[in-house]
């Protein structure tokens, strides 16, 4: 009831094709049962081919995304190049364990190209920063669990990028309505070697 | 048991702060308005823990002014105001002792003429609405402004609308908030409404 | 004389100067030039480079030149490594107020911060103060584009075209001779070309001895600053074009 990561809602979920990767998330942002907003977007982009989803506590969320900003415009400035996916994962997993005895109520994913060979990457986290290697697809919010289940019956490796996005389109969505807190709209981003592609999805708004 | 209502126009924001200063079972005034300019074109309305409430706004609103005052008088935007406020919070929020307090900020944006109406509670959760309102008001208010909101409304339009709100809250609310201030904030600044 | 008081950064002489402050602003006055320029379209940045020995091996990037945010670059006439510290400051400011307000940091609190720094340094803390001078070019909603320097007593100004560094009063002379109101971006590159030609000892300009660097608003993204720091290639065609070699070969004659 006054679990932290579940008084906003939201989810989200990434998933890797065929020299390509997909994430997506929900659009709400509640308080407890009351919708607030159905513009509240989870995905951040860092660099050219790179994406970071936070779901949990939406103060958290916002926060994170300004410190993860903070240190990524520092790091272009320092390394006069984009940050590659692996070590935006490294760097959300130390800035989350640094609050190891007081954490942020988040459920971050990554997910992005290598910036040279175009390699897939994604990964999830707990809220303490460890990491969750994955190469298939990664859930996380609060319609994890229905996620989970919408991926493991849709999910197919190689997928080419126009057929990934609607294997994570149907998953999200089918998902998304059997939760009361996640829904009212949908984003997926779907990135390729040399393109991202932003879609929003038209759901029910109840 | 507060009331605190927004409604965003085409040209303005309108805020609604119920009058009653309650504590426990009693009405300790009925003239008490949650509100504060933070400046020309920036209102913070408050509701929370009575005794965080108004050190919170005025710590805000001295903040912002000081702000103006080293910057030879440029004003904060909303969006700033809103960032900064919530910025306050978050922290707050993770310190021995948090501020309890949610609220509303109605700005004006001279630079690219828009109105903005910020949603911030006490965990430092923002969202930029059309029209919001905290506690209990929020369910019935939505709830009728779903129905009948329309963008690129006029202040006098929300006024009506504001007037259907209210009508709905005196009749469901189970206790009397003596009535509201209203304010609105538009280019030519922040105005009070009489008559409510 | 001076010995009982150019000890500490902190003492007064009885004169009323602070010497260890102002040796800190001679040793700037030896460094590489620096000039800026405020144009109609943007800011332009060139500075002298000093060392450039064949042997010397870095990997390209420019070595007074700094980007510090979004929407501001700077150049720098001094100690190269008291410089990073305060560009690393100046970039952790940018950052945190971006962080607190998500607006970019207007130019003139960014400089003010670094300059407060600055200060403190001729007050207390340290044994003694930044070596460095700064020019800094940058864009807000305030003001536009805007140009700045500051020193190592920690006071700043702003300017239309000004310049830091050795011969600087002579590269101020000729600015305020040949500078106009109304100045396109490029006109103001060949003219910063055309400055840095006289001022430098050396008698064949190439981009080697340069470093160049502009601030404009993009065309097609409406506010978006761009900011560029030029390359070798960019660098040689321009100097090219603003035809200061066949002044140069004139001159000869």
């Amino acid at each position: 009831m006054s679990d932290p990561s579940s008084i906003n809602g939201g989810s989200a979920l990434a998933m890797v094709g065929k020299e390509c990767i997909a994430i997506a998330c929900d659009l709400r942002l509640g308080n407890q049962s009351l919708g607030l907003s159905n513009n509240f977007e989870k995905l951040f982009q860092f660099g050219d081919k790179t994406f970071l989803g936070l779901t949990g506590l939406a103060t958290d969320v916002l926060t994170l995304s300004e410190t993860f900003r903070f240190k990524n415009n520092l790091y272009e400035l320092r390394e006069e190049r984009s940050i590659e996916p692996s070590t935006l994962a490294n760097l959300v997993s130390s800035t989350l364990y640094e609050k190891r005895f007081g954490p942020y109520f988040v459920g971050p994913i990554v997910a992005g190209l290598n910036s040279k060979t175009n390699e897939p990457f994604i990964c999830g986290f707990d809220s303490i920063g460890c990491i969750d290697f994955a190469k298939d697809f990664i859930v996380s919010g609060t319609a994890s669990d229905q996620l989970y289940g919408m991926c493991e019956s849709l999910y197919e490796p190689g997928l080419e990028p126009e057929d990934l996005f609607e294997t994570i389109s149907q998953a999200l969505l089918n998902a998304v309505d059997r939760d009361a807190l996640s829904g009212w709209g949908a984003v997926v981003y779907l990135v390729t070697k040399d393109k991202v592609t932003k879609r929003v999805l038209r759901t029910r708004q109840d | 048991m507060d009331i605190i209502l927004g409604i965003k126009v085409e040209d303005g924001t309108i805020i609604a702060t119920s009058k009653a200063a309650t504590r426990g079972i009693s009405v300790l005034k009925d003239s008490d308005d949650k509100t504060r300019a933070l400046n020309a074109r920036n209102l913070i309305a408050y509701t929370g823990e009575s005794g965080d409430t108004v050190q919170f706004a005025e710590f805000i609103q001295a903040n912002i002014q000081l702000y103006s005052m080293r910057e030879n008088d440029i004003e904060l935007s909303p969006k700033a105001t809103a960032s900064f406020v919530r910025n306050q919070l978050a922290t707050s929020l993770r310190s021995r002792k948090p501020y309890q307090v949610n609220v509303l900020i109605a700005g004006y944006d001279t630079k690219t003429d828009t109105a903005s109406l910020n949603w911030i509670d006490y965990l430092g959760t923002q969202v930029e609405l059309p029209y919001g309102a905290h506690g209990y008001a929020a369910f019935y208010a939505n709830s009728l402004l779903d129905k009948h909101y329309r963008k690129n409304m006029k202040i006098e339009e929300g006024l009506g609308l504001l007037k259907l709100c209210l009508k709905e809250l005196e009749t469901r609310m189970p206790i009397d908030f003596k009535g509201v201030y209203v304010k609105v904030v538009d280019k030519d600044g922040i105005r009070s409404i009489e008559g409510y | 004389m001076s010995r009982r008081y150019d000890s500490r950064t902190t003492i007064f002489s009885p004169e009323g100067r602070l010497y260890q402050v102002e040796y800190a602003q001679e040793a700037i006055s030896l460094a590489g030039t620096a000039i800026g320029i405020l144009s109609t379209e943007g800011v332009v940045l060139a500075c002298e480079k000093k060392v450039t020995s064949k042997l010397l091996d870095n990997d390209g990037s420019a070595e007074k030149l700094y980007v510090i945010n979004n929407n501001m670059i700077c150049a720098v006439a001094g100690m190269t490594a008291d410089a990073s510290i305060l560009v690393n400051n100046a970039r952790i400011n940018a950052q945190s107020y971006l962080k607190t307000y998500n607006e970019e940091i207007p130019c003139e609190i960014l400089i003010k911060r670094v300059c407060d720094i600055k200060q403190g340094y001729t007050q207390h803390g340290g044994l003694r103060p930044f070596g460095v001078s700064f020019l800094y070019a940058g864009y807000d909603d305030r003001y536009q584009f805007q140009l700045f320097t500051s020193n190592p007593s920690g006071n700043y100004s702003g300017w239309r075209a000004t310049s830091i560094g050795a011969n600087n009063s002579a590269a101020q002379t000729l600015l305020k001779k040949d500078y106009k109101d109304d100045l396109t971006l490029k006109e103001a590159c060949e003219l910063a070309i055309k400055i840095l030609s006289k001022t430098m000892d050396s008698s064949n300009l190439n981009s080697e001895k340069l470093e160049f660097a502009t601030l404009s608003l993009s065309k097609v993204n409406e506010g978006k600053v761009l900011h560029k720091i030029w390359s070798a290639k960019d660098i040689d065609s321009l100097i090219k074009d603003s035809g200061v070699l066949d002044d140069k070969r004139d001159d000869d004659d």
